[in-house]
């Protein structure tokens, strides 16, 4: 332990000891915990013991006190203390010889005093027992210290979380047995966790003892604790020794399976098909339960749905589940978003069955979507019935779309294509969409233009998609006009990626430049939204790298002549948001990467401009990612970084475009250079840390400069050290003036840049983090005034 | 693999409240709400004195798969403090909760520059990966929806909530959730008093089952607020006067605009001219939003908006990094408001070596926070790379925390004429005095569960039953007309079809079920120590029935047995002891009370003929 730490300890125990004193809140009793954990890790705790006996007293100090005098929490954090020391055998032992453990743990301690009615308290001597109960001495005490008991009562505590503590430490200490715990649901859950952690053997003789509890409980109407049962039958079955043997647990699945109401049987069946050896028999049952609401859906509103086979024998269980589908509105809802998210995980799993029916599925999404927004046309009463309780619902809605998005995934064939596409812009089109379920219609019309098949070339779109984007485009541009600003936001992102993966496309390029698009996402740079600006800028940086910004000739339109480059140089020095002006300085430093026509014009004028207004802003992820800027720039003209690893594959050396003299000359004539040293001493640590980067690479890159002589000791670079102290300091008012290639060179080299970068890769409050500081903070707070303790936000 | 247990479990559905956050402390606050079947999130907020995982409540006991979609019908945020609102991206958008989320439009607007501008200190100061991202944060308040005061919200077909003015911050609500007849009024943090920029908080006399209220000042009245304004001020005004630098750290909205209107009136009426800054582009933007919604503020801003408005400062200006070192006194608002990073702490260690200069911390800071080791006294701090920076400027610490105090909370109480009451947001002590005080004065239950504990309550659900027509009239035509507030026992058939609830007579009940009636009969055996025949035996049992009950129809009939309305009683020898006699009392349903009562009276045996 520091010996600052040391000095400090005796005087916060004293404090804690001492029930006339305020203590910090239970954040730094908590960090005062996690700061022991680590200590006692390191180290010996008995050692720590008895260089520091102060500890030892606190803990024999809180059980002499008067119980009504403890207050709980010093109470819990000595609890949890004591059991933190005890972890460890000899510490254990030393703990025990004065009786303390017994003190504290034992039935005369805590568990009988007036404290014990609060949870805290309860809470820290179950986790002061889960701590010191490591090695066998430990669980000896556990036995004979009448904490069992105790513990099995503790799992219907009042609190959720002392219960869940209780259960756990009973679970680890595997001493349980059924009839003890005293409740069904707390029983299955500790024996969840059993089944989950204890080995093969274990699992079957448990199993067997088990089995007939679990037949009885199944034999009740309706099933008590259902959905602890099916944690705890799936957690029984995920144990290897059933994948051959049968010991009737396949039989106890697939009866559970057939009784529990459809709602809690979607899970279990979920459950069994993510399971990697199971009957086959019981695989398609619980594939016939997951489907069946699908099924049921398609049945009420089409003719004849899928294919036979799978939704045959449904009889007795498709009654109920029709039952349940049109009991009321809001049973009918929860079932169906719940089979759409349970088909969604399983959608993209190794162990789906199969064959998968991705027809059916489709087809279902797209009913379900179709009921959701009043098209669909019920071809039976209870169709119609379906109608009235999912006319509107966006919840439902939702789950649907993000279904029918998974489902583009290794879609064959193009059938169902035109049917998709139908009800996608159905969805974006109709006035009652909700704007998180316009969201998500775009996500989903994204996955399955991206996923497109194309058999004959990757430049073939397919035969609907120019169909499908000629209908979509006026779509599109309704929502860009749409009050808003998520509508509008979603619609600009979803503009972006699509531009990002087709804008090569000729049919794409087509369909969009004979549409308003461009022209709006244009006028959206100005949006009074800032995250909408955001998105404008993003997407019109995109539409520009692929030469799509279209109406640049055409008159009426004064913010066009002065071109997109103006444009976006105007948000960057004027936005009073962070958001646009970040994704501008991101568009250009893609720009520059991509060598985008507008930046090549004149590249050094680009990114003097650029640097210029990202130097001035208050938001320091703009001055981050003009430091990433400079980056970009630096590898053009210098080359890539030297490889380290030796056996990498050397890249051809790009030859700067001048001698290196005039390269850094110009560099320095840039702003670069002071830019880059400025932001060495930012007070915002990730912009140093890339600043620091980037001189290094400088550094690097200058090495080997031949054709340059350091200047000896020349009064300039003087002067420039004492500019960078000065800075360094704090004071960044003076400029660093015009550097000559050599002072730069002896400037890079005077700093110590490897210790900058170890001190800047440390987190800025490591300081405040330390123990130290906690002692420190503790001790201070006990003399301030209360209303500082007790004042909030 | 640990598996907690789960709150959310099936069975019948009751009111049933779990805070995983303020429950008996300050920390951050997230309470569950069971009401009817329904499930809401009340508040999603952040803990600032932690670093890692305990900053955000544990939501895996609420569900284990992380659907919690499928468990949640809404979340609903109260206002934009951190505490408040501060782990909703990562719950909605790294736990993945995709439902709607409510809150009031100013907190929609301000809400996302606060967790951005949490978000650039964390990463910034710690390097955190592991945080959500700005995207994170857009895509959340996507899933928002935004509501009005008073304006009655579905959800859904069951579930509507309902927005009140809080008057704690800019937009802040209290929050009535209602389900049926059954109904929660959650408070979030409130303050009763009008101060300079906000009106008190007001809530109708709903009536709720439950009201969960904050109670941070549970046992404290607090001094009016224009003492600690005077004081502010009067503090400020000294240290300029004396030519020394006035730093106030704040977050960027709020309390910032608070003590902006404060001191640009008073610059204003002393004619002042020294500088005031305001450190980050924020204000503007922050300003703009005061404006925005100026019907959120109170009258006295809403009236001089009409002349000046208030949030259009001439005296405060925009601060440059530059001006920091310029000599002579100014005062400044910096970010962020605990002095942990970024600028307030830059102008700070530029300052904090000169008497001259003051700070003044107008909030609460963490531990481990500069702030938090200035207020608690400490005068050597140690900053980075082992240097020691010597705090010589003045300390003082002002708190403009807007919450109700105790008169203010038992005022609420008293305004909403809750059924029970729940604490929340606030200490473990203070609250138990509140509670009994509660319980005494409104004579209703008082509940303060810690975190983790729940609250289950008592609830009635009253169902809607529909009555036939048939059936009403059926049973006027018996009886005189029924009396107002007087039950009155009806005899019916109770038909459940989809999901509703109607009381018909059992004739049409069988009628519309299509089903045949079957008589169900009661039967019963009464033994009697008598040598006599079974005829003279009936005889006397009905002579002893037509005397005890006057007012009933006993009759004796030709095959010898006897009948009261529809029980009929014979009598029967015993098979094996002829001294002993047997009555077979039988009825149907609609006469068990007299059944019984008969069935008890002859148990009692028959009286002595006189010989």
């Amino acid at each position: 332990m520091d010996p600052e730490c040391s000095r400090l300890l005796p005087a916060l125990c004293a404090v804690l000891a001492d029930p006339s004193q305020a203590v910090a809140d239970d954040t730094c009793l908590e960090k005062l915990l996690d700061w022991f954990k680590t200590v006692t890790e390191a180290g010996s705790s008995l050692l720590l013991l008895q260089e520091n006996p102060c500890l030892v007293d606190l803990l024999s100090h809180v059980l002499d006190l008067k119980p009504q005098d403890v207050s709980p929490r010093v109470l819990s954090f000595s609890l949890c203390l004591a059991g933190t020391f005890a972890a460890q055998e000899d510490c254990f032992e030393y703990l025990q010889q004065g009786q303390l453990l017994l003190g504290l743990f034992g039935e005369a301690g805590p568990l009988s005093w007036a404290a014990w009615s609060v949870p805290t308290v309860r809470s820290g001597w179950i986790r002061g027992l889960r701590s010191l109960a490591q090695h066998p001495s430990g669980l000896h005490f556990l036995g004979n210290s009448g904490a069992v008991d105790a513990l099995f009562s503790l799992q219907g505590d009042s609190s959720l979380f002392v219960a869940s503590a209780a259960s756990q430490l009973l679970v680890h200490v595997l001493a349980l047995s059924m009839q003890a715990a005293p409740q069904v649901t707390q029983a299955l859950n500790v024996l969840t966790t059993t089944f989950g952690r204890c080995h093969s053997p274990w699992t079957e003789v448990l199993w067997g003892q088990l089995s007939p509890l679990v037949a009885h409980l199944l034999e009740s109407d309706p099933i008590p604790a259902a959905h602890s049962l099916v944690d705890l039958l799936l957690s029984v079955a995920r144990s290897p020794v059933f994948a051959s043997a049968d010991c009737g647990l396949w039989e106890t699945m697939a009866r559970m399976l057939s009784c529990l109401s459809p709602t809690q049987a979607g899970s279990l069946a979920l459950g069994i098909l993510k399971l990697q050896h199971c009957p086959q028999a019981l695989r398609s049952q619980a594939f016939r339960v997951l489907l069946q609401p699908l099924v049921c859906i398609l049945r009420a509103t089409t003719q004849a749905p899928g294919p036979p086979g799978l939704l045959d024998e449904t009889s007795a269980g498709s009654s109920m589940m029709v039952d349940t589908l049109l009991s009321s509105k809001s049973a009918c809802v929860g079932l169906l978003c719940q089979t759409l998210a349970h088909l969604e995980e399983l959608q993209p799993l190794p162990q789906r069955p199969s064959p998968w029916p991705q027809t059916l599925l489709v087809e279902a999404a797209v009913i379900i979507l179709q009921l959701c927004d009043g098209s669909a046309v019920p071809s039976s009463s209870e169709g119609g019935r379906l109608c009235g309780a999912l006319a509107g619902c966006s919840r439902v809605q939702r789950a649907a779309l993000d279904f029918l998005g998974t489902l583009s995934q290794g879609i064959s064939s193009r059938e169902l294509m035109p049917q998709v596409f139908a009800v996608l812009l159905e969805t974006l089109e109709s006035p009652a969409s909700s704007p998180m379920v316009l969201k998500k219609a775009f996500q989903a019309t994204l996955r399955w233009l991206l996923d497109l098949p194309s058999p004959s070339s990757c430049l073939d779109l397919g035969p609907h998609a120019p169909l499908f984007l000629r209908e979509l485009f006026p779509v599109l541009q309704k929502r860009l006009c749409s009050p808003c600003w998520e509508v509008r936001d979603s619609a600009l992102e979803f503009l972006t990626h699509l531009t990002a993966c087709w804008g090569g496309e000729a049919d794409f390029r087509e369909a969009l430049l004979a549409s308003e698009v461009p022209k709006l996402t244009w006028q959206l740079l100005r949006d009074p939204e800032s995250y909408v600006r955001a998105s404008a800028v993003t997407a019109m940086g995109q539409l520009s790298s692929q030469g799509l910004e279209a109406v640049s000739e055409s008159p009426g339109h004064p913010e066009v002549q002065q071109g997109l480059i103006g444009e976006l140089l105007h948000i960057l020095s004027m936005d009073s948001e962070g958001f646009p002006r970040r994704a501008v300085v991101r568009v250009f430093t893609e720009w520059l990467r991509d060598s985008h026509a507008d930046v090549a014009r004149d590249t050094e004028w680009f990114v003097a401009t650029v640097l210029q207004m990202v130097s001035q802003d208050l938001d320091w992820e703009v001055r981050a990612q003009g430091l990433e800027l400079v980056r970009v720039f630096l590898v053009q003209t210098l080359g890539q970084p030297n490889p380290h690893c030796p056996y990498a594959v050397t890249l051809p050396k790009v030859t700067p475009p001048g001698p290196l003299p005039e390269v850094l000359r110009t560099l320095c004539q840039l702003q670069i250079i002071d830019f880059a040293f400025r932001a060495l001493f930012d007070c915002d640590r990730p912009v140093a840390q890339k600043a620091c980067d980037l001189l290094l690479f400088l550094r690097e890159k200058t090495a080997p400069c031949s054709g340059l002589q350091e200047p000896g000791n020349s009064s300039d670079v003087t002067s420039v050290e004492a500019t960078l102290h000065r800075w360094q300091a704090g004071e960044q008012s003076q400029p660093l003036g015009n550097l000559e290639p050599e002072e730069l060179l002896a400037a890079l080299r005077s700093l110590d840049l490897e210790g900058f970068q170890g001190r800047l890769a440390e987190s800025s409050d490591h300081v405040e983090k330390s123990p130290q500081s906690l002692l420190q903070d503790m001790l201070a707070t006990v003399a301030v005034l209360e209303e500082n303790v007790a004042d909030c936000y | 693999m640990e598996v907690p247990l789960l709150w959310l479990c099936e069975g019948v559905p009751s009111t049933r409240i779990w805070p995983t956050g303020a429950g008996q402390d300050v920390g951050r606050s997230c309470i569950l709400v069971s009401i009817a079947g329904k499930n809401v999130m009340l508040d999603c907020g952040m803990h600032m004195g932690f670093n890692d995982d305990r900053r955000f409540p544990d939501f895996s006991y609420i569900t284990q798969n992380g659907r919690l979609t499928d468990f949640l019908d809404c979340v609903i945020i109260s206002h934009f403090h951190l505490d408040h609102c501060g782990a909703l991206p990562y719950f909605s958008e790294m736990v993945g909760y995709d439902g709607p989320i409510y809150m009031t439009h100013p907190t929609q607007a301000i809400c996302p520059i606060l967790l951005e501008d949490y978000r650039k200190i964390a990463v910034d100061k710690k390097g955190e990966a592991n945080f959500f991202t700005s995207q994170m944060i857009k895509d959340c308040m996507k899933k928002v929806v935004a509501v009005h005061l008073h304006q009655t919200v579905q959800v859904d077909d069951e579930l509507e909530i309902k927005a009140y003015y809080a008057g704690h911050v800019l937009g802040a609500a209290m929050f009535q959730i209602k389900v049926g007849s059954e109904s929660v009024v959650y408070t979030g943090d409130y303050n009763m008093t009008p101060d300079r920029h906000l009106g008190a908080a007001w809530i109708d006399k709903c009536r709720p089952n439950l009201l969960i209220t904050e109670s941070t000042y549970a046992t404290t009245i607090r001094d009016s607020k224009r003492c600690r304004e005077r004081d502010f001020l009067k503090k400020v005004h000294e240290t300029v006067e004396r030519g020394g630098k006035v730093l106030i750290p704040v977050f960027a909205l709020g309390r910032a605009q608070e003590l902006c209107i404060l001191l640009e009136t008073f610059w204003e009426r002393m004619n002042l001219k020294v500088p005031i800054y305001f450190s980050t582009g924020l204000t503007e933007k922050a300003n703009h939003y005061y404006k925005l919604f100026i019907t959120w503020t109170n009258q006295k801003i809403r009236k001089t908006f009409v002349q000046r408005n208030m949030f259009e400062f001439k005296h405060i200006k925009a601060f440059d990094r530059a001006f920091a070192d310029n000599p002579g006194p100014m005062v400044v608002f910096a970010t962020p408001g605990m002095l942990h990073a970024g600028q307030s702490l830059q102008i700070f260690r530029k300052w904090a070596g000169n008497e001259k200069n003051m700070v003044i911390m107008p909030g609460y800071c963490v531990q481990g926070t500069v702030g938090h080791k200035i207020l608690s006294g400490q005068r050597k701090l140690e900053m980075e790379g082992r240097q020691v920076l010597e705090v010589k400027m003045q300390v003082e610490y002002m708190s403009f925390s807007a919450h109700a105090d105790a008169k203010g909370i038992m005022q609420l109480v008293g305004q909403a004429e809750p059924e029970s009451v729940l604490l929340v947001h606030g200490e473990a002590k203070k609250m138990e005095f509140l509670r009994q005080k509660i319980e005494q004065e409104f004579r209703v239950s008082c509940y303060m569960p810690a975190n983790g504990e729940t609250v289950t309550l008592p609830t009635s659900p009253s169902i809607p039953v529909g009555i036939s027509l048939g059936l009403l009239k059926q049973e006027m035509a018996q009886g005189l007309l029924p009396e107002a507030k007087k039950p009155r026992l009806l005899h019916g058939t109770l038909i459940m079809k989809d999901s509703s609830f109607r009381l018909v007579s059992s004739e049409q009940a069988l009628k519309e079920l299509g089903l045949a009636e079957h008589q169900l009969r009661f039967t019963c055996r009464v033994h009697l120590q008598d040598t006599r025949k079974e005829q003279e035996m009936a005889l006397r049992v009905y002579s002893h029935l037509k005397s005890t009950l006057k007012d009933h129809c006993v009759q004796h009939l030709p095959d010898g047995s006897v009948t009261v309305e529809s029980i009929l009683i014979q009598a029967a020898a015993h098979s094996e002891d002829p001294g002993i006699k047997v009555l077979l009392v039988s009825w149907t349903y609609q006469d068990e009370e007299l059944g019984s009562f008969l069935t008890t009276l002859l148990k009692k045996g028959l009286p002595q003929t006189p010989s």
